[in-house]
């Protein structure tokens, strides 16, 4: 079988949540099945701008093609597109003007696609959001699997993507909630899916007395992972740690490592490491109390999976659904949504706490339970398979929702896209319906599309599986700033 | 509320947050949101003034944008010819004329030396008041600053205070569930802290003393048994030994290492 992998930017040094993602399913893909990557020059995910050679050349091994992406983005042009999509009546050419804004506009690879289609098996496109993926699937959508990477921001609100996720052979989502969402918005039942995810390269062995011999760490600390951004909550995370460490003078350090778009308090007991090496990464994860994830939006945090692999718990913000639901069903963290929640579920996690030892076990055995590779792995290779069955069995994909034309393309009639996302059910899923009590990872394959429930318990989303339990979220969500 | 107790793997995770939510309920006693929280801070702390924000020169500012000019005048000014003019030439230059034979019919002199003197009055009352109203407005302004001040001063010192106390109060919360945790762990360990505080008594030695004694038997009643119990260790008149009493009954005999205390011990800390 032959997979192309489609995604924005590809590269071994390449670490956005999406692109590592994709590299890591193209590299375990590679031993099962023939694995060829497609994708731009681009390194830079604001600018596109073409930094890397065109043409064919290999990342660890998997042959990746890239191809010229022809305009950078203007952000202010961006910004412009975005304000009328997201939050006026707008029509579908303006949509179709925000996606070829946001980029990576790249017409020699959706031609590449199209022509060399018949070569391949399956595309698999990662997030939908951008141009690739939605013109990519559009011309190969009867081998398009999409794997979303959604987030519950206004562009999944977007009344171009729903045509695709109905129209692609199947769709592999992060998670539980952003199955929710795309099922509430797109109506897509029919579209044979599963909640997969990513796993994780976390080595054998780790030194947590090594990360704090080289960084003089001493004393037990929370860690953090990813951009130091407001985007991901830090800014939030800042000031509760700042009051908690005012009012708890022996409590924890907090450790950032990541690079940093905002200003870093100077603070006695918050100390930022900057990009480290993956070595050191996982002894801090190792070295550490646990880890908190302060980020609003995430579709899957990689990092979050990573400290389970390693028995460690985790700190999320529950006003963040994907990470509250993970770590309710995994029984592996806690979450806060404000101030006196963040002190008390720090306490209760700190390695001296009550409940470090039986959450870091449980994210443990939740890790190895769903997000192990030979489980992701094979997640993958049976919905491939499943889908070679349907085409057998001629049940394949013939048709893709056609754009309107010239005329209804610049009706202004759609509604704002904020708006759309913000009528979907909002909060974790606590209970996925499909899955066996023991073990919800086996359910993906065999689920069958299943009836809406005819009377939903409130706030159940709007095509979401019968039975899917949503909680009821505290406090505000913050808008994203845009980026 | 107690402290958080997990008894196995099987986490509840929502129960948690609910336990946990309680506690701050409880701590707090009025379940504000934190949103409602930041709303009552920030509508205390508009009221004050950052000291850092007003200036020593704050009266000269106050004075520069308000300039202490004299309103408009309403005085008027009478002099000896203020009778016959006229902006008009002709008619000034008839009355100027006639001038002598008005002053033949009647005398103008004392009506205009008297208005010329109540216009002079008027104009020193005015300047006077004037000087008076500027007087105490620096006196007022001087009298708000010093009481802005010192508000503020007392406002942010309340508000240390309160955060003091909080923080102590946070601190006591803290240093007294760990020592909770503490003492369920130690719990566990009678025998060995009985072991270790007593290396020198054994079944054919004296005790101590009385206080020794007492305290024997107290310990003995904490763990459940009479002090007739002992039989013949009470018998011969010696204290009851450490030793053969945990012989006695090994199977309740706690372990020594918090580690032999099972995964659900460790789980309790």
């Amino acid at each position: 079988m032959k997979l192309g992998i489609v995604v924005q930017r590809y590269g071994p040094d390449i670490n956005g949540g999406a692109e590592l993602h994709a590299r890591f399913v193209a590299e375990h893909l590679a031993r099962h099945h023939e694995v060829e990557v497609l994708t731009t020059c681009a390194r830079d995910y604001v600018s596109w701008k073409n930094e890397l050679e065109s043409g064919l050349t290999s990342v660890n091994g998997v042959p990746v093609r890239r191809f010229r992406v022809r305009r950078e983005r203007d952000p202010d042009d961006f910004g412009r597109r975005s304000t009328r999509v997201f939050e006026r009546r707008h029509s579908v050419a303006d949509e179709l003007g925000w996606l070829e804004s946001e980029g990576p506009s790249s017409p020699e690879l959706i031609r590449h696609i199209r022509s060399h289609a018949p070569s391949f098996d399956y595309f698999v496109f990662f997030s939908y959001r951008y141009h690739h993926a939605y013109h990519g699937a559009r011309a190969a959508y009867s081998k398009a699997v999409l794997v979303p990477t959604a987030e519950r921001d206004p562009a999944v609100g977007i009344s171009l993507f729903g045509p695709v996720f109905r129209g692609v052979r199947a769709i592999m989502y992060n998670s539980l909630e952003e199955r929710a969402l795309i099922t509430g918005i797109a109506n897509n039942e029919r579209v044979p899916s599963a909640v997969v995810g990513v796993g994780s390269e976390v080595p054998s062995r780790t030194d947590p007395q090594r990360f704090r011999r080289k960084f003089r760490i001493d004393g037990p600390f929370a860690v953090y992972i990813g951009r130091v951004d407001e985007n991901k909550g830090c800014r939030e995370l800042f000031e509760y740690f700042e009051r908690y460490a005012a009012a708890h003078p022996n409590g924890l350090m907090l450790v950032l490592i990541g690079g940093a778009v905002m200003p870093v308090p100077a603070h006695p007991r918050v100390r930022h490491l900057g990009f480290v090496p993956d070595e050191d990464k996982f002894d801090a994860l190792t070295a550490a109390d646990l880890l908190i994830m302060p980020s609003y939006f995430e579709s899957l945090s990689m990092v979050v999976l990573e400290a389970w692999a390693l028995g460690r718990p985790v700190l999320v913000n529950g006003r963040c659904d994907v990470l509250r639901g993970q770590v309710v069903r995994s029984g592996a963290g806690l979450y806060y949504d404000t101030y006196e929640d963040f002190v008390e579920t720090l306490y209760a996690l700190e390695a001296s706490g009550p409940l470090n030892g039986p959450l870091g076990r449980n994210g443990l055995a939740y890790y190895s339970r769903h997000y192990d590779w030979p489980v992701v792995e094979g997640k993958y290779l049976t919905m491939l398979d499943r889908l070679r069955q349907e085409e057998a069995a001629g049940l394949g994909r013939d048709t893709l929702e056609p754009l309107p034309g010239w005329l209804a393309r610049r009706r202004a009639i759609l509604p704002p896209a904020r708006q759309i996302v913000e009528a979907q059910p909002a909060g974790p899923v606590l209970r996925d319906p499909a899955a066996r009590p023991d073990d919800e990872s086996r359910h993906w394959a065999q689920r069958a599309p299943e009836p809406r429930a005819a009377t939903p318990h409130p706030p159940v989303a709007r095509g979401a599986p019968p039975g899917t339990q949503f909680a009821p979220r505290r406090g505000r969500r913050p808008r994203r700033r845009p980026s | 509320m107690g402290d958080l107790t997990v008894r196995s793997d099987s986490v509840d995770v929502e129960q948690i947050m609910r336990q946990i939510r309680a506690r701050i309920r409880e701590k707090r006693g009025i379940d504000y949101t934190e949103e409602e929280i930041r709303q009552l801070a920030s509508v205390k702390l508009e009221k004050f003034l950052e000291p850092g924000s007003i200036r020593s020169d704050l009266l000269q500012e106050f004075q520069r944008r308000q300039p202490p000019e004299p309103p408009p005048s309403i005085n008027y000014s009478f002099e000896e010819d203020t009778i016959f003019a006229s902006h008009r030439s002709l008619i000034r230059w008839l009355r100027g004329l006639f001038r002598p034979l008005l002053k033949l019919l009647f005398n103008p002199g004392p009506i205009v030396h008297v208005l010329n003197q109540q216009s002079r009055m008027n104009a020193q009352f005015e300047a006077r008041l004037f000087e008076l109203e500027r007087k105490r407005g620096e006196l007022y302004f001087e009298l708000m600053h010093n009481l802005v001040l010192e508000l503020t001063k007392l406002g942010i010192e309340v508000k240390n205070l309160k955060m003091r106390v909080e923080s102590l109060s946070s601190r006591l919360d803290f240093d007294e569930r760990r020592a909770r945790a503490l003492e369920g762990v130690v719990q566990y360990k009678p025998g060995v802290d009985a072991a270790q505080s007593l290396p020198s008594a054994g079944p054919g030695q004296e005790p101590e003393g009385h206080e020794e004694r007492r305290r024997r038997r107290r310990r003995r009643r904490r763990r459940g048994g009479a002090p007739g119990e002992s039989g013949s260790a009470a018998g011969t008149g010696g204290a009851p030994a450490p030793a053969p009493e945990g012989a006695e009954n090994p199977a309740h005999q706690p372990p020594a290492d918090p580690a032999e205390a099972g995964p659900e011990d460790d789980q309790d800390r």
